[in-house]
C-alpha cells in the first residue's frame, strides 16, 4: 500500500508555491461596512453597518438567517449554556448578572424599511424556546440565485465578561462573533444552527471593512489590515480595518497591549507582517511567540499552501488564573488574519506553552481561515486536521524540546518533567485524552449533536490521531499530498466531508472508504492484543502458536511481527475476526510477539497488551516504580505529618 | 500539677536568655548524637509506605504482564504505558502518575497541602495512622531529646507510653485549632478574599504577588498553632505535665515572653527546611537512574528532612530548657523508671554543690 501510495505521487502535480499564482479568491459574497464604538465604562459596543449579501445558491431566498451568538450569554436558559451544564461547567449559570452579555438589534432594514418586527428567534435543531441564537428574518421580496441584498444594521451589544475566549476582563476586549451574522445558504437550505457549547462557526467570505472607535491610548489589534486611525473625536480614535476574503471579523482593544513587530520571510513563500499584541508580564515571551508564528507559516506554507494574506496579527490575552472569579478561559481562538494564544507568566522553557496553541491557532488560519469548513456539522475537519498538523510542526520546528509539565500553588506556578518528554504520536495527537471516550459518538455525526463533554476529544484528538495512522498506513508524501491538494481545492470555499474523502482516494488512486469506514464513520474502539503464545517440540525445532485477539469492535489491517531468537518474521491479518491464531516453525524458541510493531494503528487504546515476550521485564520494572512511589509516598507521610 | 519553674521563678541568673543559634545548633547536635532514633523513624517511615508500595507492585507488574513495554518502564518513564496503567487505575493505583518523580513529587505534595486539595482516600488514611505513629513516639522522642544522651530501648518506649495518652489529648485540641485553619480560614483566604481580589485582575504577576501574601498568612497562622503544640508538647515532657490544657496555656506564656526569639528559632529551623529542600531540587534522582541509587539518594534525603524535623523538636527543647534552667538536669546519672526526666532534674538539681 505504502509503495503504490509513493508511486502515485511521482505523477502528482507539485505542491504550490509562491511561485505560482495565489488560489483563486473567495465568492466574498457577504461584505459589512461596520462602524462600532466601545464604551468601556458600561462595556456597550453602539454599531450601524450595512450588510452586502449575494444568494449564491442556485434556490430563491425568502428569508435571511442571522446569527447573534452573544445572546447565548444572556442568561442561563440558552443552548450553549445548557449544553456546558451538562458537560459538567454548571458554575457559568451561576457567574454574576453583569458577567452576562447579549446583543439587540434596533435595525435591519432593507431597502428603507426596518424589519426588526418582523424578525423572530428560531430553534432549527433542539427546539429552545428560550434560545435567541438565530434569527430568522422573513423578506417581502425574495433573493433570486445570484441577486444581491443589501441590509442596513444597527445594534447594541454588551460585552460579557469572557466566556468562550470572548469578552472583557479589566480593560482587556476581545470582541469576536459580536455581529449580526449572516448564515450560509446551502442548496438544501439556510445551514445556520444555533450557537452550541461543542461547536463553533460557519460563515461565508467577504470583505470587512470596519472602524472601531475606543479610548485614546489603547491598542487595537483586528483582522485585516489597518488602513488608518483619526483621532479628535469625543469617543476616542477611530482605526478602520479592512480585509477581503475573509469570513469573519475579530478585534481586540486594551491600553496595557505591549506591541512587538517582525516580518516572516521564507524562501518560496510570500512575506507576512507580524504583529505581536502582548500582556506586560509576558514581555520576555515575544520571541517565543514569534518562533512559533513563523513554525506555523512556515511548514503548513511549505506543506499545505502558502498563507495569502499580508499580515498575521498574534494577540496574547489576559490570562484566567483563576475561573472562580475572572471569567472563562481567555485561551487560544482563531479569527482570520488574528487569533489569540496564551501562556502563563511563569512557563517552562520545556512546556509547550505558548509553542503549541500558537501553533495551532496560526495554523487554524489554514484549516478554517483559508479552507472555510462547517464547523458546526464537522468541526473535525478545522480541528482535527489542525490538531494533527499542529503536532507534525511542533516535532519539526522544535524537535525534542518539550517535556510533560504541571501547574501548582492555585495554578501559578508551572513545573516541568523533563523525564517525561513530549511526543508527537501520544501528546501531539493527544491520545491519552481520547482514550477514556474512544466509543463515545460515531465522527460521522453532526458536530453540534455530539455529546459536549467528549465533544473536544472526538473533534481534535480522534481526527488527529486517525490521520497519523493514515500517514503511518500509505506515508508522509502521499498524506501531505492529500491534505495539499485539499487545501488548494478547498480554499475560499466550504468544502464538504465527502469532497475531502473523494480527493484523498483520488490523490492515492485507491479507494480509501475502508479506511475512512473503520476511523470516522463508526464509533468502534481499536484494541488488538496478543493472547497466547505457546510451543511445543516438532521435528527440528518447534511449533508456535501465537494467537492474537481484537478486544475492540474496530476493525483494521495489522502486522503481526514473531521473532525466534535471530530470526523474524511478518505475518499480516486483515483484523476482522475476532482472534487469529499463527503457526510458526522455528528451530529456535520464540523471543518476542508484536501486534502493529511499528504503532501504525495510533487510535489503538492499548498498546500495552500488544506484544509479549519471553524475557518479561515486568518485575523489574514493577520493583522500580515501587520504589519510586514509596520514595514518594514517604514523603507525603512525612510532609503532612510535619505539624504533628 | 508540678509547679512552674518559670511561675516559681527559681531559674538562676544568668541563664535566662538562651541564643537562638545556640539552641539550634545544640538541637542539631543532640539529634546527631541520636542517629538510632532518627534511622528507626526513617525505618518506620518506610515500613510505613511499604505495603502500599508492594501493592501497587503488585499493580504494576500485572498491568505489564508479559509486555515489552516493561523493557522501556524498566530504564526510563515509559508515558505511554503510564498513561494507560492510569487510565485503567483504581484506588491507590491512581496516585502512580509522572508527579512522583524527582522535585516535581516534592512540588506536587506541597502545592497539595498547602491548596488543601483532596487526596487519594488510602493515603488520606495512611496519612492519618501515620500522624497517630509520630503522636506515639513524639513523647519518646522528646524524652531523649531532652535528657541529650542515650536511654534504654525500654525507657524510650516507656516515655512513648507515658506520653501518647497525653499526647493525644493534645492532639484533639491541636488538631481541632487546625481543622479550623484547613476548614475555615483556608476557603476564606483562598476563596472568598483570592476570588474578590482578583476578580478585575489581569496581571499574573498581581496574582503572584497576592497568593504568595495569603500563603504566608496561612502559614503564619500554622506555624503559630504549631509552635505553641510543639512547645505545649516540650513542656509536657519536660516539666512531666499531664494536663494538656495547662500545657498548652504554660506554651502560650512561654511563647509570648520571648516572642521574637521562639519565632525566630522556628523561623531558623524552617530556613534549614527550605536549604534541604533546595539541595534535593538539585540531587533528585532522574526517572533513568538506577532502581537502588535512586533509592539510596532518596533515602538520604528523607533522613535528612527527617533530621531536620527531629533538629526542630530538639532546639525547642534544648532552647526551653536553657530558658527555664534545666539545662542540667538532663545530666547523668541513668534513669531509672519510671523516674520522669523531671524527676530526674529535679534530682539532679538537689545533687548540686
Amino acid at each position: 500500500m505504502v509503495a503504490a501510495a509513493l508511486a502515485h505521487l511521482s505523477v502528482l502535480e507539485p505542491l504550490p508555491s509562491a511561485s505560482q499564482n495565489p488560489p483563486a479568491r473567495s465568492p466574498g459574497n457577504a461584505s459589512y461596512r461596520i462602524r462600532a464604538v466601545l464604551d468601556p465604562a458600561t462595556h456597550h459596543i453602539l454599531a450601524t453597518g450595512t450588510l452586502a449579501w449575494r444568494n449564491i445558491s442556485r434556490a430563491t431566498v425568502n428569508e435571511l438567517r442571522f446569527h447573534l451568538y452573544w445572546n447565548a450569554w444572556r442568561d442561563a436558559t440558552s443552548s450553549w449554556m445548557r449544553e456546558q451544564a451538562l458537560a459538567g461547567n454548571r458554575g457559568l449559570a451561576r457567574r454574576p448578572a453583569e458577567d452576562f452579555g447579549g446583543i439587540d438589534i434596533g435595525t435591519l432594514a432593507i431597502a428603507g424599511e426596518n424589519l426588526v418586527n418582523r424578525a423572530r428567534f428560531i430553534a432549527p435543531d433542539d427546539g429552545n424556546t428560550d434560545d435567541r441564537t438565530v434569527l430568522a428574518v422573513p423578506l417581502q421580496k425574495p433573493v433570486a440565485p445570484g441577486e444581491t441584498v443589501e441590509v442596513e444594521l444597527g445594534w447594541t451589544a454588551r460585552v460579557p465578561r469572557t466566556f468562550a475566549r470572548t469578552g472583557r476582563i479589566g480593560n482587556y476586549y476581545f470582541v469576536a462573533q459580536w455581529f449580526p451574522k449572516i448564515g450560509v445558504v446551502t442548496e438544501d437550505g439556510w445551514n445556520a444552527h444555533q450557537f452550541h457549547a461543542a461547536t463553533e462557526f460557519f460563515a461565508d467570505f467577504g470583505e470587512y471593512d470596519v472602524t472601531v472607535t475606543v479610548p485614546r491610548g489603547w491598542v487595537v489589534g483586528a483582522t485585516g489590515k489597518l488602513v488608518s486611525t483619526a483621532d479628535g473625536n469625543p469617543g476616542g480614535v477611530q482605526h478602520r480595518f479592512v480585509q477581503a476574503d475573509v469570513h469573519d471579523f475579530a478585534w481586540t482593544a486594551s491600553p496595557d497591549f505591549i506591541e512587538r513587530r517582525e516580518r516572516f520571510e521564507e524562501p518560496g513563500l510570500p512575506p507576512v507582517e507580524m504583529r505581536l499584541l502582548l500582556q506586560p508580564e509576558h514581555a520576555r515571551q515575544a520571541d517565543r511567540h514569534f518562533k512559533a508564528t513563523r513554525a506555523a507559516l512556515k511548514y503548513y506554507g511549505t506543506w499545505f499552501g502558502a498563507y495569502p494574506y499580508e499580515q498575521i496579527t498574534v494577540v496574547d490575552p489576559v490570562t484566567i488564573f483563576n475561573p472562580a472569579s475572572q471569567g472563562e478561559s481567555t485561551g487560544g481562538m482563531e479569527y482570520p488574519t488574528l487569533f489569540t494564544a496564551g501562556t502563563r507568566l511563569w512557563a517552562p522553557t520545556l512546556g509547550t506553552q505558548p509553542e503549541s496553541v500558537t501553533v495551532h491557532e496560526a495554523g487554524h488560519q489554514f484549516w478554517y481561515g483559508i479552507v472555510a469548513t462547517n464547523e458546526f456539522e464537522d468541526a473535525w475537519m478545522d480541528e482535527g486536521l489542525n490538531t494533527y498538523s499542529t503536532a507534525r510542526v511542533l516535532e519539526a520546528a522544535f524537535p525534542n524540546q518539550f517535556a510533560a509539565t504541571a501547574r501548582y500553588f492555585g495554578g501559578l506556578a508551572g513545573w516541568a518533567y523533563p523525564d517525561v518528554r513530549w511526543s508527537r504520536a501520544i501528546d501531539g495527537n493527544r491520545l491519552n485524552a481520547f482514550r477514556p471516550v474512544a466509543s463515545f459518538e460515531n465522527q460521522a455525526t453532526p458536530t453540534w449533536k455530539y455529546w459536549p463533554g467528549s465533544a473536544g476529544a472526538i473533534t481534535y484528538n480522534k481526527t488527529a490521531l486517525w490521520l497519523a495512522t493514515l500517514e503511518r498506513t500509505i506515508g508522509w508524501n502521499a498524506t501531505r499530498a492529500i491534505l495539499a491538494t485539499y487545501f488548494r481545492a478547498g480554499a475560499f470555499r466550504h468544502p464538504t466531508p465527502r469532497e475531502f474523502f473523494a480527493l484523498a482516494s483520488e490523490v492515492m488512486g485507491q479507494n480509501l472508504d475502508w479506511f475512512f469506514d473503520a476511523v470516522h464513520r463508526s464509533s468502534a474502539t481499536f484494541d488488538y492484543a496478543v493472547a497466547q503464545v505457546t510451543s511445543a517440540p516438532a521435528a527440528g525445532g518447534f511449533t508456535h502458536t501465537v494467537v492474537v485477539r481484537r478486544i475492540g469492535d474496530g476493525v483494521f489491517p495489522i502486522t503481526v511481527r514473531v521473532t525466534c531468537e535471530g530470526t523474524v518474521r511478518l505475518l499480516n491479518w486483515d483484523g476482522a475476526d475476532r482472534w487469529k491464531a499463527f503457526e510458526v516453525l522455528d528451530t529456535a524458541p520464540i523471543t518476542k510477539v508484536e501486534v502493529d510493531p511499528d504503532r501504525v494503528l495510533l487510535l489503538d487504546v492499548n498498546y500495552t497488551n500488544n506484544s509479549w515476550t519471553a524475557r518479561p521485564r515486568a518485575a523489574e520494572a514493577a520493583s522500580k516504580w515501587a520504589m519510586r512511589w514509596l520514595n514518594w509516598a514517604q514523603e507525603l507521610l512525612l510532609t503532612y505529618a510535619f505539624f504533628a | 500539677m508540678p509547679s512552674s519553674p518559670e511561675s516559681s521563678r527559681t531559674v538562676p541568673p544568668g541563664a535566662l536568655r538562651t541564643p537562638v543559634l545556640g539552641a539550634f545548633l545544640e538541637g542539631w547536635r543532640r539529634v546527631f548524637a541520636a542517629p538510632v532514633v532518627v534511622v528507626s523513624v526513617l525505618a518506620a517511615t518506610f515500613l510505613f509506605a511499604l505495603p502500599m508500595a508492594a501493592l501497587l507492585r503488585g499493580s504494576i507488574a500485572a498491568h505489564l504482564g508479559s509486555s515489552l513495554e516493561a523493557d522501556a518502564a524498566a530504564t526510563g518513564w515509559n508515558a505511554g504505558w503510564a498513561a494507560e496503567f492510569e487510565a485503567q487505575a483504581k484506588g491507590l493505583e491512581r496516585t502512580f502518575t509522572f508527579e512522583i518523580l524527582g522535585f516535581g513529587g516534592t512540588m506536587a505534595t506541597l502545592s497539595r497541602f498547602l491548596d488543601n486539595e483532596s487526596l487519594n482516600p488510602t493515603l488520606v488514611i495512611a496519612i492519618g495512622a501515620y500522624i497517630t505513629l509520630w503522636v506515639f513516639l513524639s513523647g519518646g522522642i522528646l524524652d531523649r531529646l531532652a535528657r541529650g544522651r542515650p536511654v534504654r530501648t525500654s525507657a524510650f518506649f516507656s516515655a512513648c507510653g507515658t506520653y501518647f495518652v497525653r499526647f493525644l489529648r493534645l492532639a484533639v485540641i491541636v488538631g481541632s485549632a487546625y481543622w479550623w485553619l484547613f476548614s475555615w480560614l483556608h476557603p476564606f483566604l483562598f476563596q472568598t478574599l483570592y476570588n474578590r481580589w482578583t476578580r478585575d485582575m489581569t496581571d499574573e504577576r498581581d496574582a503572584l504577588a497576592l497568593r504568595g501574601a495569603l500563603y504566608l498568612v496561612f502559614l503564619v497562622a500554622l506555624g503559630l498553632v504549631s509552635l505553641v503544640a510543639d512547645y505545649a508538647k516540650v513542656r509536657a515532657v519536660v516539666e512531666d505535665r499531664r494536663s494538656m490544657i495547662s500545657a498548652l496555656l504554660a506554651s502560650i506564656r512561654f511563647i509570648r515572653r520571648r516572642f521574637f526569639r521562639t519565632t525566630g528559632l522556628y523561623l531558623l529551623n524552617i530556613f534549614a527546611v527550605i536549604v534541604i529542600l533546595r539541595i534535593w531540587l538539585s540531587a533528585a534522582p532522574s526517572a533513568t537512574a538506577a532502581p537502588w541509587l535512586a533509592l539510596l539518594v532518596a533515602q538520604v534525603y528523607l533522613l535528612v528532612r527527617l533530621w531536620a524535623k527531629l533538629a526542630f523538636m530538639a532546639s525547642e527543647t534544648v532552647f526551653f530548657q536553657g530558658e527555664l534552667a534545666h539545662a542540667q538536669y538532663t545530666a547523668a546519672p541513668e534513669p531509672v523508671w519510671p523516674d520522669s526526666p523531671s524527676a530526674e532534674g529535679l534530682d539532679n538539681l538537689a545533687r548540686r554543690p
